[in-house]
């Protein structure tokens, strides 16, 4: 398009195997099942929706791991989990060596200050009654953190940094933009100079335009400040563009998990490959033969999740052992150090146009047949 | 000519004072045609069409000029009791959140029925019987039993597909889609969009697809207008717009989309923010955030000039199109 865009690839040393950095956080077994209450007159636990089911996740010391899925696949949850906003039921989360996963209030004070959150949403995460200057000033009153020349001169040097002006420390959240919200909850996150930073969906609520400037911003806060990121979104396109590693979640589980080349080139998963296929890319191409796999129905009930593998009731190569057998996440043969599927009868490694287009829709299905006979 | 929307305007009176929402917007649309709106929050699309549908809350909005043709009437001239009959029967809407436009309290099966007691006066009966018909036109499994069933047993892309039915249970020439994907999963999405593509072509309707999604837009518009504070600020055929932008809010649009083609490279950002519509600059809106800004922009404020190459049917409301078509 313009010549701008053939600027020189990022550093790849991080794109290959993950192995070889430190580990900041680790993740097995990660679990949380909502309990649901029924009956009358005594109410009692009717079930539980299973929202995380046995999650592993590991992120090394300054990378960026993205959790991609659609919703209600648990990626969320588990962001909140890993920065104990939620209980969880079981599993357990390592941070730097140290289990954290029922630690209490007190234990977990200086671990809090390490891990910080942005959220989705930047009209709702920023108290309307409060200046920008004590939004970004209080998690560092909370922690007694004074840093050198005071905390309002570290309000205002992050304010810089993150593309603000000082001078605005006295305003109210809603002098701002939404883009420039995202900006102040950016802030707030790293005042207290964090390690790992858990960002849920933080430009989805954006326009494109600004999209750019905070995924931009984002990116230069984890080039110069080292910070590990945790970066779930929903959008693959954005999640490749912003992380070294991906995992893909589908109702609760992890199913696929990799360095970004090898998942985006090479999904082994059929449903990362689906998920692939199904996003609609900004270009016009007709020479290129996109692959289409075209999905069937909705994501099942975390309450009751299909038995074996949880992906089956979708997938076109699902057989008896299926239902029966639920696939572990390992390194299937072919696949590069690290990356993890969890698939009985995996893909071959392409993402190129297939003779035959996958697709279960049956509405879809019937259309295109109906149209071909004319 | 199906549509023609003439040098359209419309303003709100806020408390900070007149809001120019659509400043002068033209479009058309012929039979068979899907015409993608393409713009940020704020832009003017959604008003615009709602201006078209006839469904704009007047107040605080208000019609400041121009003219909707629909196959050649005026429809900002007609009365309210035969707008009504336009609307539904000869166009419809389909809206971004289906949950909150079905009644929740009424089952699906007579929401949809409703349409043919009102336009066609069908007896309640026959009404569900279409219903039931339309649901399994859209593919809805089981259509019969789920015609029962309330807004709330169904999943996203089912209540979409419900709002899709709606939409062309009286066979209109003209659908309005308002971001009909936006809420839904990709996965889901996919599949809508297949669907409404698929239904256009049976039913040979105009489509005018309201988005800010530019990869939706990629794949199933034939043209493409892009908006920018209540203005079109290009408007092409859609293969040219994205091999060359003719404009520099869509060469920036283009540019500051994450591609999974092109990944981990600094995205190229539109500097700034959108303008408020109470404060729209004068000259061409665009040019405190535009790379290419000089004079001329801040005082004059630019026409849709015609791009001759490679289509007649192009334009560009930019006093350097040429230079940024050449890039």
């Amino acid at each position: 398009m313009s010549e701008n865009l053939t600027l020189p690839a990022q550093q790849g040393s991080t794109d290959g195997a993950p192995s070889t950095t430190e580990t900041l956080l680790e993740v097995e077994g990660l679990t949380k099942h909502f309990p649901i209450y029924g009956g009358f007159p005594i109410k009692r636990k009717v079930g539980a929706v299973q929202a995380v089911d046995g999650v592993d996740l590991t992120v090394g010391v300054g990378e960026s791991l993205g959790l991609v899925g659609e919703s209600g696949c648990g990626k969320s949850t588990t962001g909140r989990l890993i920065t104990r906003l939620l209980e969880p039921t079981g599993g357990r989360i390592t941070y730097r060596g140290q289990d954290i996963t029922h630690a209490k209030r007190k234990q977990l004070a200086p671990v809090r200050s390490e891990i910080q959150m942005i959220f989705q949403d930047p009209y709702s995460s920023l108290n309307p009654r409060q200046t920008v200057g004590s939004i970004i000033k209080s998690p560092m009153e909370v922690n007694g953190i004074n840093p050198a020349g005071g905390r309002e001169k570290k309000v205002r040097e992050l304010l810089e940094l993150v593309g603000l002006n000082p001078e605005h420390y006295n305003r109210f959240p809603h002098e701002f933009s939404g883009g420039q919200r995202q900006r102040i909850g950016v802030a707030r996150a790293l005042a207290l100079n964090p390690k790992l930073i858990v960002a849920d969906e933080p430009v989805s609520a954006l326009d494109v335009s600004i999209q750019a400037q905070v995924i931009n911003l984002l990116q230069k806060v984890q080039d110069e400040l080292g910070i590990a990121f945790l970066f779930i979104a929903h959008d693959l396109a954005v999640v490749r563009h912003f992380s070294q590693r991906v995992a893909v979640m589908y109702l609760g589980k992890v199913v696929e998990v990799g360095d970004r080349e090898s998942i985006y080139n090479r999904p082994r998963h059929p449903y990362t490959h689906a998920l692939l296929s199904a996003v609609p890319e900004v270009r016009v191409d007709e020479e290129e033969q996109r692959e289409r796999i075209r999905l069937s129905g909705d994501v099942p009930s975390p309450i009751s999740p299909p038995s074996g593998c949880r992906f089956r009731t979708r997938c076109w190569k699902a057989q008896d052992k299926c239902a029966t057998e639920e696939p572990p996440l390992v390194q299937i043969s072919g696949n590069r150090e690290g990356h993890l599927t969890a698939c009985h009868f995996p893909e071959d490694p392409t993402t190129e146009a297939r003779d035959e287009d996958v697709v279960l829709d049956p509405a879809l299905k019937a259309l295109e047949d109906s149209a071909g006979k004319e | 000519m199906l549509l023609d929307v003439r040098d359209l305007h419309v303003e709100f009176r806020t408390r900070d004072g007149v809001a120019r929402a659509v400043n002068g917007v033209s479009y058309r649309v012929d039979a068979g045609e899907t015409l993608a709106v393409l713009g940020e929050s704020g832009s003017g699309k959604s008003v615009t069409a709602q201006a078209v549908m006839g469904i704009l809350d007047t107040p605080p909005g208000r019609i400041t000029g121009g003219e909707v043709l629909f196959r050649g009437r005026d429809l900002l001239k007609l009365k309210e009791d035969e707008r009504r009959r336009v609307r539904g029967a000869e166009m419809a809407m389909i809206f971004q959140d289906a949950l909150s436009s079905l009644n929740p309290v009424l089952p699906v099966g007579d929401q949809l029925g409703e349409m043919f007691v009102v336009h066609r006066g069908m007896s309640r009966k026959d009404a569900r019987a279409r219903a039931v018909e339309l649901m399994d036109r859209v593919r809805i499994p089981a259509a019969r039993e789920r015609a029962k069933q309330y807004p709330h047993q169904f999943s996203g892309g089912m209540r979409q597909r419900i709002m899709i039915a709606m939409a062309l249970a009286l066979e209109p020439a003209l659908i309005i889609a308002d971001e009909p994907t936006t809420a839904l999963d990709v996965t889901v999405q996919a599949q809508v969009m297949d669907l409404l593509a698929e239904l256009r072509r049976e039913y040979r309707m105009g489509l005018i697809l309201i988005t800010h999604d530019l990869g939706v837009v990629a794949d199933v518009a034939d043209r493409i207008a892009v908006m920018y504070a209540g203005r079109i600020v290009e408007s092409a055929p859609v293969h040219d717009l994205y091999g060359a932008p003719a404009h520099p809010y869509t060469r920036g649009l283009l540019d500051s989309v994450p591609r999974l083609d092109l990944k981990g490279r600094e995205l190229h950002a539109i500097k700034g923010l959108p303008p408020g519509l109470t404060h729209i600059p004068p000259g061409c809106a665009f040019h405190p955030r535009c790379p290419m800004a000089r004079d001329v922009c801040r005082t004059d404020v630019p026409p849709l000039y015609g791009v001759a190459e490679p289509d007649a049917a192009r334009g560009s409301a930019c006093h350097f199109w040429r230079e940024c078509l050449d890039g």
